[in-house]
């Protein structure tokens, strides 16, 4: 029953290592809430630019035939995860949830697990 | 806020889209903003809500998606509606998850805000004191949604930069490309049939109406869809014509300068 900020909060607080979250409305780049980030970390600008990755998976995934689903996209850089968690959305809106992770202190599958349970309680 | 809401200077770089929204929300004014194109609800100078007869109304999001059933939002808007609580209701008895609430109304907000906030020659009104029934959902800071706005308008104009194709009624391609289409868009060409428009696929497949002008303008790009032109209307659909790509009967001027600067460019 969790309402959005109060699931980007728990991202945030609970996920060891995450420097921001977001929700993200995947067609039109929308960032529905956003935590965290900073002057440095424009997660607008990041939710923007991502739903360029997710759309580009879905279509290569439609090109190759594949009938399944995307769970989550992790991209690694030098000092930091970004993680994409696709939602099942009982509506008709395709949303993701973005998390940027330092990864130096983050655990990569307790952050997958959390947000798998987050993704639960936000119940969208 | 910021010493900015008291000295609104719009957004940097861009004009404001409307110099009548930017002073509401300075003197943090509380009423309903009518444009020619959509209504923006104002509290205390934030966005509360926005309608517009261009997109499909909150309930229709709700009830489509299969999170509320019809009853249960009438039952709601009976219950609350009076009280002006509709949203809090919808919460609080249980019909409707807060978060999906939220996102819902959000969606609905921003969608609507985009067509409110086009470009007119009518000018708006605003009447004070005046508030819509949902009812307190999540307030939008005036720059956030016009903000967004540009956004999608510029969004929209990368994809495919020709604005008939959020309006006019619209036609499949005759000899579609052998290309696979995303499910999502593959919906909204299923509903393509020379007479529905963006508005009328957004109300039937109850999704917003701004994700439909981007499927469809992805569509347009394609080469799946196209408008309905006033002129070829009639005699393009007779039987026996041949009928030519669109490009070569109206080049599409905007379109082949921006090819032209990207050439040059490289």
């Amino acid at each position: 029953m969790a309402n959005t900020e109060a699931s980007l909060k728990e991202a945030m607080t609970s996920i060891e290592g995450t420097l921001g979250v977001a929700l993200v409305d995947y067609t039109s780049g929308m960032a529905l809430g956003t935590l965290g980030g900073g002057k440095e970390f424009n997660l607008e600008v990041a939710a923007a630019g991502n739903t360029d990755v997710v759309r580009a998976k879905l279509r290569t995934m439609e090109h190759l035939g594949i009938k399944d689903e995307i769970e989550d996209i992790l991209i690694t850089l030098g000092a930091q995860y970004h993680l994409i968690r696709l939602l099942k959305t009982r509506g008709s809106n395709g949303l993701f949830l973005y998390l940027v992770l330092d990864s130096g202190r983050a655990n990569l599958a307790m952050a997958r697990h959390q947000l798998r349970k987050i993704e639960a309680e936000l119940e969208v | 806020m910021s010493p900015a809401a008291t000295a609104p200077s719009g957004i940097p770089g861009h004009p404001a889209l409307s110099p009548m929204l930017q002073r509401l929300a300075a003197e943090r004014a509380t009423g309903a903003l009518m444009r020619d194109r959509g209504t923006l609800y104002l509290a205390e100078g934030q966005v509360v809500h926005a309608e517009s007869p261009a997109t499909p109304g909150i309930d229709i999001l709700l009830t489509t998606g299969g999170t509320l059933r019809s009853e249960g939002w009438w039952d709601a808007v009976a219950q609350a509606g009076a009280g002006q609580r509709v949203g809090r209701y919808l919460v609080d008895s249980g019909r409707v998850p807060g978060g999906a609430l939220e996102l819902c109304h959000l969606g609905a907000l921003y969608d609507a805000a985009f067509f409110a906030l086009a470009p007119t020659h009518t000018p708006a009104r605003f009447r004070y004191g005046v508030s819509h029934w949902i009812g307190p959902v999540r307030p939008v800071p005036v720059d956030a949604v016009q903000r967004e706005t540009l956004r999608r308008r510029e969004l929209l104009d990368r994809i495919w930069p020709d604005a008939l194709t959020d309006s006019a009624p619209l036609v499949r391609a005759a000899h579609p490309l052998d290309a696979p289409v995303p499910p999502r868009q593959r919906r909204v060409l299923d509903l393509v049939d020379g007479a529905r428009t963006a508005t009328d696929i957004a109300r039937e497949l109850g999704r917003s109406a701004f994700h439909i002008l981007v499927d469809l303008r992805r569509l347009a790009a394609a080469g799946m869809v196209a408008t309905v032109r006033p002129a070829a209307a009639g005699p393009a659909s007779a039987p026996g014509r041949i009928e030519l790509p669109e490009v070569t009967a109206d080049p599409d001027v905007a379109l082949l300068r921006r090819l032209r600067d990207a050439l040059e460019a490289l």
